[in-house]
């Protein structure tokens, strides 16, 4: 109306084309802000790629393995023979060291060794050799390929963990022996190979970290979260529309309600013992077994899956469920045909983190007896598969750790290996499974 | 003078068919409701109006039981459809509903094909035997929300993907799909543009025909162009209830006035 | 109808601005039609002239009120009462037009009556007749702006008193073309003049009833008392 009331209330801007200090101000905050998201993200995969890079550092060693290849011919004679005399083993470690002198003779290595050098090196020689004929007697006779596993100091001496001056005052490798194994190097007849019994195989003695695998324990951890999946699954997306979409809103349901989300943080150790009380000392289940296991991570996994579950609920909008009532679905109508499919890759995520988490937990299958050194032969099937005593991969990794050799160390890590890549193949297979569920449109 | 009338005003010659007596709802403390008598007639439009909060939405989600699903929410008196009470107890309100259909304010279709948007309601009813009964009523539900040439051709897109104003229409359709009798919007324009909404009202007009609609709106203009019968809601009491042109011209109670003349919010 | 204000105060604002169009065309017309009759009884030209030209105003004021109307129902949608104000703003501001085209015609014929023999009294009972209607006209116009809808029954029923002097200046002209033919000319011009400010009464009435109609939403029942019996009139000779 009045001018002048206008043009004296108005504050003057200055021109456009200078920035004034106010807007400079501003602009320099939100580019420091940005400088502290950048560092962020830098610092974060700095430390993701130094964990990789130890991880890997000291795990991959642990898929390579050393072995002797020696091509031995025995006879029925000599077998006969061997099998006649009172020291047997000892008949085939001479039967060995025959082969194996007349191998260095071919290739014209000039070697000087004893049996004790040969059994420090390669162990108890005769033995391996015997066990192999007595379970293939066809064998005799034909020529068959050897591949002894070398000691645990040996396999040090090639991953650099043993060297001549800290072989001093040693009884199971003196430095001669690596002597020998140079020269065994050189004529090809100790070589590296990909260490597939560590993948595998079970767990092995205190005393032979060579011959230790996880695949036991792998399968332990297997049948484990399909315990936890088979349990969690259901009756956690159940008990999440119940409280969702269903129960009243009252004292209990709060109180529920609460439970849930405390019994999220408590701490997983309470569950083994929890575990073990009620499932072992009072339901008298077997101990050690991945169904005991699966069923205290599935209480573990319950509140993730259930919170996850009921959170991706609510998102779904409400105008989804009042158009299916407005059309005269009922409760459940709506909430299966519309309402749960659109909530499923919500689900599927928290079902995923929640098995993750269950997957790389140690402390409460430790407590219900599911200990590494349990894991020492694959169950028969699918029933002694969930029952018969077995570990689980990071109870095997903690096994290993504690234990004094140093070759278990290494295990240890290459176990870690196993575990990061056995949840990424879950991870991956979920995410294709959401995918498939997501409807984008 | 009253025969010479251009437009057929003859509404009130149509049968009641809800008939609301003292019908009083609470949301936990709060009395939303405030005895409301209204009688609507069938094959008419019939409109509520009034401020924000003044219960005209509660009083239509009344009519299709919706507000079962608000636990605090209580209804007392009477709410008839042909005589009969549907607030008795033998009354399921999953059967009520697919007599009484509802569209809503937002565009909600599911996030399925057009197709089966639109055939979800007689799939979950029973109203289709074979495959071509399902079709046919696919078209012709199609075809009563308007929207069936536009559609035709890709009736196995998804519904979420058609325009706000083609998105309501297929609600539309899909809400006659399962043969209601009452009809009841709420706010159905409210989230789309003129020329949308124009074909949406003309839809209603169209509806007439069949159904009984009763449309919840915020837009004075909107109830005028599309109902017959306008009722006044204000602080959750039926103001005024009666012919939409009477209302607008020459309204009885002066809260109704000042209302319609924008004089309160 | 309330007194509250409209949310939207340009709303209110616009119908001020229309009203207060009707009443200045009001005020004219009324003007008008008092000069006219005096111009007439005194034989006065130069205000009759006056009068012809001043109705061009309100020509113009009622296409401006028109205009102003068509905005209104364009922009702001009325209802009820606002619409009900909008349209009988566009009634009245018809009537008014008619009213002030009436009065220019009787400034006309002022003019070709002064040239003529005067009719005794004839003048003064015009002047009275046209004082009666100017009356009728601003209590139609304050019972407009009061929205005061007895006034504006009282001012419909005074329309009868119009009626009935138009009746009597019909016969008595009668009388004056019978005595004398010589009379005829200018008696003519006179009775016209009367039917004319009898119309002007007419308007006024029909003001009154869109005051009704804008307070109660309702437009009168006809049982308005009707007075103009000079359609059924006839020379009957013998009455003389």
């Amino acid at each position: 109306m009045s001018d002048q009331s206008a043009s004296n209330g108005r504050i003057s801007h200055g021109s456009l084309m200078v920035a004034d200090p106010r807007t400079k101000k501003r602009n320099a905050a939100e580019a420091r802000f940005r400088a502290y998201g950048i560092v962020a993200i830098s610092i974060g995969v700095l430390f993701l790629a130094a964990l990789a890079f130890s991880i890997l550092r000291s795990g991959l060693p642990a898929f390579t393995q050393y072995v002797a290849k020696l091509e031995v011919t025995l006879s029925q004679e000599d077998y006969d023979a061997a099998e006649s005399k009172m020291l047997k083993t000892a008949a085939y470690t001479d039967i060995f060291i025959e082969n194996f002198s007349n191998a260095l003779d071919e290739r014209g290595v000039d070697v000087a060794y004893d049996s004790d050098a040969i059994e420090r090196i390669l162990g108890k020689v005769g033995g391996d050799i015997r066990g192999h004929y007595r379970e293939h007697p066809d064998d005799i006779g034909r020529p068959v390929t050897f591949q002894l596993q070398t000691s645990s100091r040996v396999e040090g001496y090639f991953k650099g963990r043993v060297d001549r001056e800290s072989l001093v005052d040693s009884r199971f490798l003196v430095k001669t022996d690596l002597d020998i194994v140079d020269a065994l190097t050189d004529a090809d007849i100790l070589t590296g190979r990909f260490n597939w019994a560590f993948i595998k195989g079970t767990d092995a003695g205190v005393d032979n970290p060579g011959g230790a695998g996880i695949g036991a324990a792998a399968v332990g951890s297997l049948f484990m979260m399909l315990v936890v999946l088979l349990l969690s699954l259901p009756i956690g997306v159940a008990a999440s529309i119940y409280l969702e979409e269903f129960a009243p809103q009252n004292k209990f349901t709060d109180i529920v309600e609460v439970n849930i989300s405390n019994l999220a943080a408590v701490p997983s150790i309470v569950f083994g013992i929890l575990g073990l009380s009620v499932f072992i000392q009072f339901m008298h289940l077997p101990q050690s077994a991945p169904l005991v296991g699966g069923l205290v991570l599935t209480l573990m996994t319950l509140p993730t899956i259930i919170i996850s579950t009921r959170a991706s609920l609510k998102a779904v909008p409400p105008s989804i469920r009042d158009a299916a009532l407005g059309i005269g679905a009922s409760k459940m109508q709506s909430v299966f045909h519309h309402v749960l499919p659109l909530a499923m890759p919500g689900i599927l995520t928290g079902t995923i983190i929640g098995l993750a988490q269950a997957l790389g937990e140690s402390a409460p299958l430790l407590l219900i007896g599911m200990v590494g050194f349990v894991a020492r032969e694959f169950p028969d099937g699918v029933v002694s598969g969930f029952l018969d005593p077995n570990s689980a991969m990071p109870a095997q990794i903690y096994t290993w750790a504690a234990r004094a050799d140093a070759g278990f160390y290494e295990k240890a890590w290459g176990g870690i290996i196993v575990l990061l890549a056995f949840l990424l193949t879950m991870n991956i297979i979920a995410i294709i499974l959401r995918r498939r569920f997501e409807r984008r449109w | 003078m009253n025969d010479m009338r251009i437009v057929k005003r003859d509404v009130d010659m149509n049968d009641i068919k809800i008939s609301a007596k003292g019908v009083q709802v609470y949301y936990g403390d709060t009395h939303a409701i405030k005895d409301v008598n209204v009688e609507i007639k069938d094959k008419t439009v019939t409109a509520f109006i009034g401020p924000s909060g003044c219960g005209k939405s509660t009083f239509l989600r009344c009519l299709n039981r919706m507000n079962d699903t608000i636990d605090i929410c209580r209804v007392e008196g009477s709410i008839q459809i042909e005589g009969e009470d549907i607030y008795d107890k033998r009354v399921d309100p999953v059967q009520l509903r697919a007599k009484v259909g509802m569209v809503f304010q937002k565009p909600n279709p599911f996030p399925k094909s057009i197709y089966d948007n639109v055939a979800y309601g007689p799939r979950i009813h029973g109203l289709a035997r074979t495959k071509a009964d399902l079709d046919e009523i696919v078209e012709k539900s199609l075809r009563r929300g308007a929207i069936w040439n536009e559609v035709k051709d890709r009736l196995h897109a998804p519904g979420t993907g058609l325009s706000g104003g083609q998105q309501q229409r297929l609600c539309i359709a899909r809400a006659v799909a399962t043969e209601p009798e009452v009809l009841l919007m709420d706010e159905p324009c409210s989230a789309l543009d003129p020329i949308a909404t124009a074909q949406v009202e003309e839809l209603i007009d169209e509806l007439r025909e069949n159904f009984s609609v009763v449309i919840v709106t915020h837009s004075m203009q909107q109830a005028a162009r599309v109902s017959q019968k306008t009722a006044f809601f204000h602080l959750g009491n039926l103001v005024e209830y009666g012919e939409t042109g009477q209302i607008f011209t020459n309204p009885q109670d002066p809260r109704t006035e000042s209302y319609i003349t924008g004089r309160i919010g | 109808m309330t007194n509250e204000k409209h949310i939207a105060s340009v709303f209110d604002r616009d119908l001020e601005a229309i009203q207060a169009l009707i009443m200045k065309m009001g005020g004219l017309v009324e003007a008008n039609i008092t000069s006219a009759a005096q111009a007439l009884e005194e034989r006065d030209v130069e205000l009759a002239a006056k009068v012809r030209a001043s109705d061009k105003a309100i020509d113009a004021l009622e296409e401006q009120i028109n205009e102003e109307a068509a905005r209104v129902i364009a922009l702001r949608s009325p209802a009820a009462g606002d619409l009900r104000t909008v349209l009988t703003v566009m009634k009245i501001a018809g009537n008014l037009e008619r009213c002030g085209d009436y009065a220019k015609n009787l400034a006309k014929r002022t003019g070709v009556l002064a040239d003529m023999q005067p009719i005794t009294g004839a003048g003064a009972s015009i002047r009275r007749m046209a004082r009666e209607v100017e009356e009728m006209l601003k209590l139609a116009l304050d019972a407009y702006i009061q929205r005061d809808a007895e006034l504006a029954e009282q001012v419909r029923q005074r329309d009868l008193d119009v009626d009935q002097m138009y009746n009597a200046l019909f016969r008595e002209f009668l009388t004056y073309m019978m005595e004398d033919p010589r009379n005829i000319s200018a008696c003519m011009h006179l009775h016209f003049i009367a039917k004319n400010i009898e119309r002007m009464g007419d308007h006024a009435t029909s003001i009154a009833e869109q005051v009704i109609y804008l307070v109660t939403g309702e437009m009168p029942e006809e049982s308005r008392p009707k007075g103009d019996l000079t359609s059924h009139t006839d020379m009957d000779m013998e009455s003389f």
